[in-house]
């Protein structure tokens, strides 16, 4: 349907609308307006992502004198992938209205892992060795070797691609990675540095988080884009958590073992070039000299991970002499891992602040902070002299570098935490010593400062107001969207009792209870027998679900499970959880039924939709609390109290329930589509959990399913899968219409009526 | 041969000194029957041929009744008097023949005859279920009778048609049966409570799922079995193995399998294992891929992000090695059962054998989907449309509303009555010669040409007879029905005429089945069959005509109309009969009668 919105004609792929999905619209395209930044929360199964790809794409199509660009960032590479099918449809559509004026480039983006398709880089077992693979065929001196030497293997496809130079582009299009794929085999050129060329000229350009918020990823990747660009984080209610990852280091005993090889290594290579072709060092020095030089002039093929310290904190100053020359380098960096080493040795958890840590490495180790600073540029310099391919070997110095420039880069909002053993596994030594950031506004900083519009929206953003604090922003728009439902397609339960009517839950004075493991097995035993195709099960925790999983397969309720449906269980192996996921399906849509266990801020939980039969009902077995003994959970709420007065409890609260609402949020899809939630937790009941729920599902439950045992439970299920799948009016009848034809909107439009509609 | 058949009456016995039930004795060359005249009271007898070992009789001339004493394989005896020595005689010469045949061919025919007897004699479980049958549904009984008690149809024949009833051999069928989704290759020690062994039990159907689940251990049972070890020493290693995961020593484990490379295999990862998964992987939806997504999370890199906040998971022993979890076993077991079973262990009863056909199948799907692994380009993404806001993609469709079945049935059959009608009239226009339709086509455009195009083609006092003809019939129906809609032509029936009318209607229909299945002839068997079902349809004309006569005249035209399509398809049977007759008497030629 093609309708107008203020301004703006809206070309949106389908007949029909939600309201919500028109009001999205609509305060989304006024922050556009204001070039400010939004937060906006719409129920999942609404239609979010299409709503906004519709919404930006029109806007551009309406505003052809000053062109943005919409630059749409998702979690995972499968919401990637999602995303773009869905753009897909809709650029077919917006084609088909408008003809070529609405052609557009949209492409997405990832690593070489998955875009190369040179089968003998391919072969390599994973993404960093793919990289190095990489690099050993493409390096600048790795061709210029190669084009005198003929037993040099290069790589044929980025061969091509160059011998192409600037004829090497896209047509207009919708590219997924696979497409992408297909385009470079055709053509014989490599997909990833086309893909890498292309984001500069693209309208749409997909990729994950990181490629913007990482300063590692994003200096190399996200340098060159305009100002006038819409950026989109979707799904970005754990947008904090990725933030404060992307600025942490871990050093372990083994990084510093590697990193010692490494040395030695680069120790040799320096002693070999002395010997053979001492004048390349010597440029080195001079070029050091000069200032830091090598940034920005390295040729493509050569970049290797960015500076992980955000662009605007790097100094743009000349190397420290002190390490400008290879062997003293090596020498500072010996220095420190030997200190390193030395503090690793401690019997206490340990925790310190970065500005006295760097006193102490000048003290014990004689390396001043500005050295400290220069490391990672000091050591990608020197690598690049060395000619270094196999960068996948040198991964440990290069974490020990990043540890230094971070650690010397910031003051506040970090911490450095040292523990012997992990709190969990007392007996087993395994000394750690964390840089962990608190401070998720760091990361995000630069994405604000840079670009005109940022939106972020996910299903699950409640409390709202408490994104633009940990985020530091000011939202122009900040809106919570509720659902107009037809019918009562979710059925949010409570459930505090067992079958035996005794309390369950997954407190840690009860989590080991074996009457509690009995009673969640027992409810889960009576919903297969009565729930149709698929059903979906979140645990707090891995170990909680190996243990709860054992339990249940020794006293046979597993078994009887299993004569209902298959079962399906992620676990830390990726590649098996994604061929679990794929049987899954397939159980379900041969009619076999099928149970999926999974965990509460795992992979699946983070992005899997299980949407229609996929999901018929999610049962959260306790509150997903973080472990709250955690010396780097503790810094960082310690941190979140100084800082923005948030409390303690208050954030553990809302981050367990933000976790558990993204959970089951997972099965709905649209408002044809209908689904159950169980939340198995007798602190659910509990007024402050339950209302950090997002809205849209505090306003389903009801104060009758606000404590329910499991017989109970049984019998709202029956009730409510007999209700479902009677047939009812999709338009939702009566006075509030919950879809809108085309004809609708206009005459709403027409006589006003449209602002008494908004959510 | 089978003309070879004697019968007599007898009385049955049961030894010499019974009274006996009087009855006839019917032998053919496979068995004797003896029927009792009082049905109620004597025992029916029927005895094969084959289970017969010899015969007595007593001598002529003594003063002993006429008897015969045939002795069974298990010992047994019938005994059979004669009312005069002459009939005695008859049948001591039959069975004396038949014996010695018997037991000339017994040596080679026993085979054959095991195989055509199949279906000849029944299980006691097959009897029983057609008695059933026959029981529970009185019209089938009604058939029955007909037909094999008139010796139309042969009791195979009849029942041949009405496999579908039964229900049980449908069954029994070899349908492959998938695995279940219960696992049971998760094999529990039994203890004794005493000692301290423990004890496994393994089935076939439990080592298909074993193998198929863990390709190692079906490696190794194909390596070492049996050159390295005997199957049960294979076993028996490998339920330690399973005993050792059970007690989640991980320890202890590590140490057995360092002592032991043949126990080890079972403990170690599967590498067979973790190369399917690798081939696998490519093929899955890339909205599921959530490897890619770890190529491409360069915030994880080794010792970034963050490590001990409580929400990461700890790393387990260093061990791994040897830790085969349930999860994993778990995952695998359901996609086996999805996969489904390539194997049927019925029939490999031995566990060699289902090893092996496990190795074929496999190989042969390695080789059929060989092609589809190299390209992971053939990844198709699922995208779900949201479904409601698309607009309904049903087509349009005018709902179906039909106020009275009956009418629309009953003016259905006159539709018919109509097509037949036309369809013979069409016949007719075929049986006339080219020359004769050429004459009188050029006799219809002269004529056209003399008067022109004037006159309508089909003069009008025709069409409108033809046309109340038509609506007459309808809706004189139509009439009687307009009074109650329940009543149909058949209730304004007196009940016998309307029971008789359904019987030859059901009988017509099983005659008819049996007739047109029958054909094309290829045996001398069902050319005796065709002959018999024509004679018994040909029989029914006169019925059907009785039928109509013995009603009054009101009724008779209803009758005449539902009466007609039967016969019409009786013609249709017979005519094709008849012309089949033809053909073959020319083809044969010179033997007009003996077909063979």
């Amino acid at each position: 349907m093609i309708f107008k919105l203020e301004d703006v004609t809206v070309y949106f792929p389908y007949d029909n609308i939600y309201p919500e999905q028109y009001s999205y619209m609509l305060e989304l395209k006024r922050a556009l307006d204001a070039k400010g930044h939004c937060l906006l929360e719409m129920p999942t199964g609404t239609g979010k992502t299409i709503a906004l790809l519709s919404l930006i794409t029109s806007y551009a199509l309406s505003k052809p004198e000053n062109p943005i660009k919409f630059i749409y960032c998702t979690r995972t590479v499968h919401e990637m992938e999602k995303t773009l099918a869905e753009l897909k449809l809709l650029h077919d559509y917006q084609t088909r209205q408008l003809g070529p004026a609405a052609k557009i480039l949209a492409i997405g983006l990832s690593s070489r892992k998955n875009l190369c398709v040179n089968s003998r880089v391919l072969a390599a077992e994973n993404r960093d060795s793919v990289d190095a693979a990489c690099r050993k065929r493409i390096a600048s001196w790795v061709r210029a070797l190669a084009a005198e030497n003929p037993n040099v293997e290069t790589c044929e496809f980025f061969e091509n691609y160059e011998k192409a130079a600037s004829a090497a582009v896209l047509p207009p299009g919708v590219y997924t990675l696979q497409d992408l794929r297909a385009f470079g085999k055709q053509k014989g050129w490599c997909p990833y540095f086309l893909a890498r060329h292309m984001i500069q000229f693209a309208n749409v350009v997909v990729y994950s988080y990181q490629y913007l918020l990482d300063p590692k990823v994003a200096g190399i990747i996200s340098k060159e884009m305009q100002k006038e660009s819409v950026v989109v984080f979707d799904e970005a209610h754990n947008i904090d958590n990725v933030c404060i990852e992307a600025l942490s280091v871990n050093v372990r005993r083994q990084t510093l073992e590697g990193a010692t090889r490494n040395l030695n290594r680069m120790n040799q290579e320096i002693e070999r070039f002395k010997a053979t072709d001492a004048g390349r060092l010597r440029a080195e020095y001079n070029r050091l000299v000069e200032g830091l030089a090598l940034r920005g002039n390295l040729p493509i093929t050569d970049a290797w991970l960015s500076n992980p310290a955000l662009p605007d904190d790097i100094l743009k100053e000349a190397v420290p002499g002190n390490i400008r020359r290879a062997e003293h380098f090596l020498h500072v960096l010996r220095r420190l891992v030997q200190y390193l080493r030395g503090r690793l040795e401690t019997e206490n958890v340990e925790k310190e602040n970065p500005v006295n840590f760097v006193a102490s490495i000048n003290a014990h180790a004689g390396i001043d902070q500005k050295a400290l600073r220069f490391c990672y540029d000091r050591l990608h310099s020197l690598m690049l002299t060395l000619e270094i391919t196999d960068t996948d070997e040198f991964l440990h110095i290069q974490t020990i570098c990043d540890f230094a420039t971070l650690l010397a880069t910031y003051t506040r909002g970090f911490s450095i935490i040292i523990e012997p053993f992990d709190e969990r596994m007392p007996h087993i030594p395994d000394p750690v010593l964390q840089l962990s950031c608190h401070d998720a506004s760091l990361a995000i900083k630069p994405v604000f400062d840079r670009f005109q519009s940022v939106v972020i929206t996910s299903g699950t953003l409640t409390p709202i107001d408490l994104y633009p604090r940990l985020l530091n922003f000011h939202p122009v728009v900040s809106r919570s969207f509720k659902m107009s439902l037809t019918r009562d397609c979710i059925c949010p339960m409570v459930l505090t009792r067992g079958s035996d009517q005794l309390p369950v839950s997954t407190k840690f004075d009860m989590r080991s209870d074996p009457g509690v493991a009995r009673n969640y097995g027992k409810l889960l035993v009576e919903m297969v027998s009565i729930v149709p195709d698929g059903i979906v099960c979140f645990f707090v925790s891995y170990s909680y679900m190996d243990e709860i999983i054992a339990t249940w397969n020794d006293s046979g309720i597993l078994k009887e499970i299993m004569q209902h449906k298959l079962v399906f269980i992620e676990t830390q192996d990726v590649a098996e959880t994604t061929l679990a996921l794929d049987n899954y399906r397939t159980a379900c849509d041969c009619g076999r039924g099928a149970v999926f266990f999974s965990v509460a801020r795992g992979k699946v939980a983070e992005g899997i939709d299980f949407d229609g039969h996929y999901g018929r009902l999610v049962i959260m077995f306790g509150v997903p609390f973080q472990y709250t003994l955690s010396k780097i959970l503790l810094a960082r709420l310690e941190y979140l109290r100084d800082q923005f007065q948030i409390k303690e409890g208050d954030f553990l609260t809302f981050d367990a329930l933000r976790q558990a609402a993204q959970c089951v949020g997972r099965v709905i899809r649209s408002k044809a589509d209908y689904g159950m939630m169980i939340f198995a937790d007798k602190r659910y009941s509990r007024h402050d959990k339950r209302s950090k729920l997002p809205g849209w599902i505090l306003s389903h439950l009801r104060d009758a399913h606000l404590n329910l045992s499991t017989d109970m439970a049984l019998h709202i299920a029956r009730e409510f899968l007999r209700k479902m799948a009677q047939p009812y009016d999709k338009t939702g009848g009566g006075s509030r219409k919950t879809l809108l034809s085309q004809e609708d909107l206009e005459k709403m439009t027409n006589d006003g009526s449209i602002n008494n509609m908004l959510y | 041969m089978s003309s070879l058949q004697v019968t007599k009456r007898t009385k049955y016995k049961t030894s010499v000194k019974d009274p006996g039930s009087p009855g006839a004795l019917r032998m053919n060359e496979q068995k004797l029957l003896f029927v009792p005249d009082n049905r109620n009271s004597g025992t029916k007898v029927v005895v094969e041929f084959k289970s017969i070992q010899g015969h007595k009789y007593t001598k002529e001339g003594s003063n002993k009744p006429p008897l015969i004493n045939l002795s069974n394989v298990q010992g047994g005896s019938y005994i059979f008097e004669f009312d005069s020595y002459a009939d005695l005689h008859v049948c001591r010469d039959f069975v004396s023949k038949v014996l010695e045949k018997s037991r000339e061919t017994s040596g080679t025919a026993s085979e054959k005859a095991a195989v055509t007897l199949a279906d000849e004699q029944l299980s006691t479980a097959e009897m029983q279920l057609r008695i059933k049958l026959l029981q529970e549904d009185s019209e089938l009984q009604k058939l029955h009778q007909q037909f094999v008690g008139g010796n139309i149809l042969t009791e195979a024949e009849f029942w041949a048609t009405r496999k579908l009833l039964d229900t049980d051999s449908c069954r029994k069928s070899k349908q492959r049966v998938g695995f279940k989704s219960v696992m049971i290759s998760d094999i529990r020690p039994l203890t004794d409570g005493q000692t301290n062994k423990v004890t496994f039990s393994l089935t076939p159907e439990i080592i298909l799922q074993i193998f198929a689940e863990k390709p190692a251990v079906h490696q190794a049972y194909l390596n070492f079995v049996p050159k390295k070890m005997t199957e049960m020493e294979f076993w028996t290693k490998y339920c330690r193995a399973e005993y050792l995961n059970h007690t989640k020593n991980v320890h202890a484990v590590a140490a057995e399998a360092a002592e032991d490379e043949e126990l080890a295999v079972f403990l170690k990862e599967d590498d067979i294992l973790a190369r399917e998964v690798r081939k696998k992987i490519r093929r899955v939806d890339p909205t599921l891929d959530m490897e890619a997504d770890e190529g491409d999370d360069y915030t994880h890199l080794p010792d970034h992000g963050i490590l001990r906040d409580g929400s990461k998971e700890l790393n387990k022993s260093q061990n791994e090695f040897y830790r085969r979890t349930l999860l994993q076993d778990l995952n695998r077991h359901a996609a086996i059962v999805l996969e489904g079973r390539t194997v049927d262990v019925e029939r490999e009863d031995n566990t060699n054998a289902v090893a092996e056909a496990l190795a074929h199948s496999k190989q042969g799907m390695e080789e059929a989907d060989g092609n589809e692994n190299k390209n992971r380009a053939d990844r198709i993404s699922r995208v779900t449309p949201i479904e409601d806001l698309q607009p309904a993609d049903s087509l349009p469709l005018a709902p179906l509303s039909i106020k009275d079945a009956r009418e629309y049935f009953d003016s259905q059959q006159v539709n018919a009555l109509k097509t037949s009608r036309d369809a013979s009239a069409r016949m007719e226009s075929r049986s006339c010669n080219t020359q004769e339709a050429y004459a009188s086509m050029r006799n219809a455009i002269s004529e056209i040409k003399e008067n022109g195009l004037s006159d309508p083609i089909v003069s009008s006092d025709v069409a409108i007879k033809v046309f109340n003809g038509l609506t007459q019939n309808i809706s004189s129906i139509k009439y009687h029905l307009g009074k109650n809609p329940r009543e149909s032509v058949l209730d304004r029936l007196p009940n016998t005429t309307r029971e008789k009318l359904l019987f030859h209607w059901t009988t017509i229909q099983e005659l008819l089945r049996h007739f047109w299945s029958s054909y094309p002839i290829t045996t001398p068997y069902i050319f005796t069959k065709v002959t018999r079902l024509k004679d018994a349809m040909s029989n029914i004309y006169p019925q059907l005509e009785e039928l109509k006569e013995s009603l009054q005249s009101d009724l008779r035209h209803q009758v005449s109309l539902l009466v007609r399509p039967m016969q019409q398809a009786l013609d249709a049977a017979i005519q094709h009969h008849d012309v089949d007759m033809q053909k073959r008497s020319v083809k044969s030629g010179e033997k007009p009668n003996g077909y063979t």
